[in-house]
């Protein structure tokens, strides 16, 4: 049954070649229309033939058909109600598996653009198409040629569930059923959720890149290709940044540390192509409304297209250590190496070669304008990509590369931070006064006529914010600031810089943040007036209106405004955790302080699961000021299976704060339990929610007509009617 | 189409000023708080490491550490090293165990090198353990039994074959597998009692390193490794 699945990787790979061919044919030895046709049939054949190989697969995984290497090396032993989701989730938990996904849904995105470009098929259209089918067909033949990466791998079971795999002609065992499968940390809903979102917004961001190249090639600088493209780079952004949030919860509740951010090198790697993709976006808005800023979304698309094969690179190339990492095979690192450097160089060569045709509307009359903030936009969100680009790999940069800057050294998440939140505080400014800066230049008394109102909202916001920052935050940091000789955290948090510039860090976030919401929230305010005035709309129909009709504008507000809360959260729980370990006598009535909280020792037990895992758990009072907070109850797993243990943090919620607890250990002598206190936690989290909303309201279908051909005296497109 | 050369030259002013603070400030934190990073057994010979901050990573070395202490001491060896007195790395650690700290895990820590040869570590995160180790050191299986009763309840590393068809699944009676002397099955065996996960790959005839002891005629395994040649 493996082999069918190879039989339509073979199809899919040969189908690609086939659109490939059948487009550069079409074009470039003129044979026309006929040909072309025949490049969408193909494309949509590469669909068919990849979504035929992952329902096989699939079912492989819901029948337990061990004759798939990949199954058994990925299956699920879960039986819980959620079983039949981390038995799907076994499609994309292994290397192989998630490269098949993520071929997949590149087919898909291809596909879907082919059909809705296919009554016009314009000369854009099948160059943007055709190069999707290049990077699908690499795809496929990296899973083709390279056996690491080939998902179809067939081995036989003995009676005993000795896995036995034919090698070199001889038959041989490989391990056992009753070991093998699915990591146990895996087995969570937001580690389920997690990959699959990465990789819609990883094979979306191919589409962008591709329509580019076929700006390039058609030597058009219209803006049809960005109204073309739009909406799905939108979309894939989107699935982009709910993948790292999901990845962010997953590791805050299962991984036990207590954080949900760590400058891993995958966990940058999905960042890259997220923060060249802010700029992208902001790009293509100026390039649809004011016909500029069209190198920079040439650039962005290619740049965004290269980091996102660049964080899988730096994933399965082992390059650098990482606790995602998969092993390193060698065709991985050279196929992506290959499509990172040639995306890079399309982001340089492209606007250079086409310089005359990508001139855009943008000329600079003052810093003070809308051009500028956008611009500073796309500097920082350019800067920010590619740095931390280098910082991920430097401490693999060795032998030749040896003498670039830092190579060698491996990078802390403290050099992160310490460049991260003074840039981020003043990216939060800009994103809060563009806004009322008017186009070319804003005089000052314009400028402080629209600041006015708003500012008395963000002082207030400003005020709640202080009032928490004296009574909670600077008393954490001061207490642990006094613990760093024997405390980890507390270390880190006294490296980050003396304490004036700490505490200015986090004020001038605050003040940011205020301003950012209450100068955004302004603009609905006086958006909903004007129309209700103009149109003698109610000032709630205005807003709704508003919310429903200028959906791109309106989703983008919002998602300022959650940024903007994300960073309140980012003060808090970033800067302000509370963080210390403390072992108690193992007697019911014991009891600690830990900042402003008390703890109680109330009970501890151990029971013995169904499926023969051993889950050791205690119970812990917590008051604060006198007030029962909740009870909370970490322990830890013993899985039967393979013996792995896994912590089991949990988590109590205030609306101003979380309480964070690890069971590290404990015998008849004593317990040892890690408490952290993540403040304003809450706020990334819901501004997170926001941003998703937000950007999903911007993304929304518009209806209607395909664009199509460019009146360039206006730069306005003209939509048909769909055929 | 007009150019305000004046903006523009703010324009390109302010981004290199972005630039060279971005650039200064992440070169020299990065130089300050980056660690070298490299194997273990090269951090111990380098006397120049000491007092900077390193990056390596090594196995938990069994019983050096109770995870109640505070702060969190333990002992690392190489991960390619099976000698019983191979270089290893005392760490304390103060931060959070990571969720799967354990024995013959891999654990990567980052920290200050000391001068007596502990790191100070502040960052630690851990993987899974790696199935294959050199053989080179550890005792053949026929010279442990050679030594008889001598060797009951005393920590060994040991190497021998598996026996063909002895691999049984976790959690059955009797012996997880039975390692011999020869790749055939020929020559002295010894039933091996383990409990945790074998190293994928290992099959009838491959070559494994054991950590253990021999315990009344069993060897009670703690860890489990392939020879590292037959990668």
């Amino acid at each position: 049954m493996a082999t069918l699945g190879l039989l339509l990787l073979g199809i899919a790979f040969l189908a690609a070649i086939g659109a490939i061919a059948a487009f550069a044919l079409g074009k470039w030895a003129r044979m026309g229309d006929g040909m072309s046709k025949l490049g969408y049939y193909a494309t949509f054949s590469a669909a068919i033939a990849l979504t035929i190989a992952v329902v096989l697969m699939v079912v492989a995984f819901f029948t337990k058909d061990f004759t798939f290497q990949y199954v058994v090396e990925n299956h699920s032993p879960d039986t819980s109600s959620l079983a039949w989701l981390y038995t799907l989730s076994g499609l994309w938990a292994g290397r192989e598996g998630s490269f098949l996904f993520w071929a997949w849904l590149l087919s898909l995105f291809s596909a879907w653009v082919a059909y809705r470009r296919f009554s016009l098929r314009d000369a854009l259209s099948n160059m943007g198409i055709m190069v999707t089918n290049v990077v699908l067909m690499l795809f496929s033949a990296g899973m083709l040629f390279s056996e690491p990466n080939n998902p179809f791998k067939s081995v036989a079971i003995g009676s005993d569930g000795s896995i036995i795999k034919v090698i070199d002609g001889v038959s041989q065992v490989i391990g056992n059923t009753s070991t093998s499968g699915m990591n146990p940390l895996l087995q969570h809903w937001a580690m389920v959720v997690h990959p699959p979102t990465l990789f819609i917004g990883y094979a979306g961001l191919t589409i962008p890149f591709a329509f580019a190249v076929a700006a390039i090639i058609e030597n058009d600088g219209s803006k049809l290709w960005v109204e073309i493209v739009n909406r799905i780079t939108v979309f894939s952004w989107l699935f982009l940044g709910a993948g790292i949030g999901l990845g962010a919860i997953w590791a805050y509740v299962v991984l036990g540390w207590g954080g949900y951010w760590g400058w891993d090198p995958v966990e940058n790697a999905s960042l890259l192509p997220w923060l060249t993709g802010v700029g992208l976006l902001h790009s293509f808005t100026m390039y649809r409304k004011r016909d500029g800023f069209k190198k920079w979304a040439i650039s962005l698309s290619a740049v965004t297209f290269a980091l996102v094969i660049l964080g899988t690179f730096i994933t399965r190339s082992g390059i650098v250590q990482s606790v995602h990492a998969f092993e390193a095979d060698p065709v991985s690192l050279y196929l992506f190496l290959a499509m990172i450097l040639a995306a890079f160089a399309i982001a340089i060569a492209g606007p250079l070669l086409r310089g005359e045709t990508f001139k855009g509307n943008d000329e600079f009359e003052s810093l003070a304008g809308k051009e500028a903030a956008y611009y500073f936009n796309n500097v920082i969100m350019l800067v920010a990509g590619l740095l931390v680009a280098y910082l991920t790999i430097t401490s693999g940069l060795k032998g030749w590369l040896g003498w670039l800057p830092l190579a060698g050294k491996s990078i802390p998440p403290t050099t992160y931070d310490s460049v991260a939140r003074p840039v981020g505080v003043l990216y939060a400014f800009i994103i809060a006064v563009c806004p009322i800066l008017s186009w070319r230049t804003t005089d000052g008394p314009t400028f402080w006529n629209r600041l006015k109102w708003p500012l008395v909202g963000a002082l207030a916001l400003f005020g709640l914010l202080m009032m928490e920052f004296t009574t909670s935050l600077q008393p954490i940091y001061n207490k642990m600031i006094a613990l760093k000789a024997t405390n980890a955290a507390a270390l880190k948090m006294a490296s980050a810089g003396p304490a004036w510039y700490y505490s200015a860090i986090a004020i001038l976030g605050f003040v940011a943040a205020s301003l950012v919401i209450a100068v955004t929230v302004s603009m609905f305010v006086t958006g909903a007036k004007k129309r209700a005035e103009a149109r003698g709309e109610s000032f709630g129909a205005a807003l709704w209106n508003i919310l429903t009709k200028a959906r791109s504008q309106s989703g983008g507000y919002l998602a300022h405004i959650g940024i903007g809360i994300i960073l309140i959260g980012l003060v808090g729980s970033a800067m302000f955790v509370y963080d210390n370990t403390y072992t108690f006598p193992n007697k019911a009535g014991s009891q600690f302080q830990v900042d402003q909280y008390t703890f109680t020792f109330a009970s501890g037990q151990s029971r013995t699961l169904d499926n023969g895992n051993t889950v050791d758990e205690i119970a812990l009072d917590v008051t604060r000021g006198g007030k029962k907070v909740g009870t909370i109850t970490p322990g830890q797993t013993t899985f039967a299976a393979t013996q792995q243990t896994r912590t089991d943090a949990r988590v109590l919620s205030e609306p101003l704060r979380d309480i964070f607890v690890t069971m590290q250990g404990a015998d008849e002598n004593g317990v040892t339990v890690n408490v952290k206190i993540n403040p304003l936690i809450w706020f990334s989290w819901s501004g997170f929610i926001l941003l998703m909303l937000g950007t999903t309201l911007a993304s929304w279908p518009k209806g209607g007509a395909q664009p199509v051909a460019v009146d360039s005296r206006k730069g306005i497109s003209r939509k048909v009617a769909k055929r | 189409m007009y150019l305000n050369k004046r903006a523009q030259m703010r324009l390109i002013g302010v981004t290199a000023i972005i630039l060279l603070v971005v650039g200064a400030m992440v070169y020299y934190t990065g130089s300050t708080q980056g660690a070298y990073e490299g194997d273990l057994a090269s951090v111990v010979a380098d006397k120049s490491l000491v007092g900077k901050q390193v990056k390596v990573g090594g196995t938990v070395v069994a019983g050096s550490w109770d995870k109640k202490s505070n702060p969190m001491r333990f002992t690392i060896r190489g991960e390619k090293d099976t000698s019983t007195n191979g270089p290893t790395l005392k760490v304390v650690f103060t931060g959070t165990v990571p969720a799967t700290f354990g024995d013959g895990v891999v654990a990567i820590v980052t920290g200050k090198l000391g001068a007596d040869g502990t790191v100070e570590a502040t960052d630690m995160i851990t993987k899974c353990p790696s199935k294959y180790e050199s053989a080179t050191g550890a005792t053949p299986l026929a010279d442990l039994m050679g030594k008889g009763a001598s060797m009951e309840g005393k920590p060994v590393r040991v190497t021998g074959y598996v026996k063909p068809g002895s691999i049984a699944a976790a959690g059955t009676s009797g012996d997880r597998f039975v390692a011999a002397q020869n790749a055939d099955g020929s020559g002295t065996t010894l039933g091996v009692t383990f409990s945790a996960a074998l190293p994928d790959g290992m099959k009838d005839g491959s070559q494994v390193v054991m950590g253990g002891a021999l315990e009344q005629g069993k060897f009670v395994a703690t860890s489990v490794a392939l020879e590292a040649s037959q990668k």
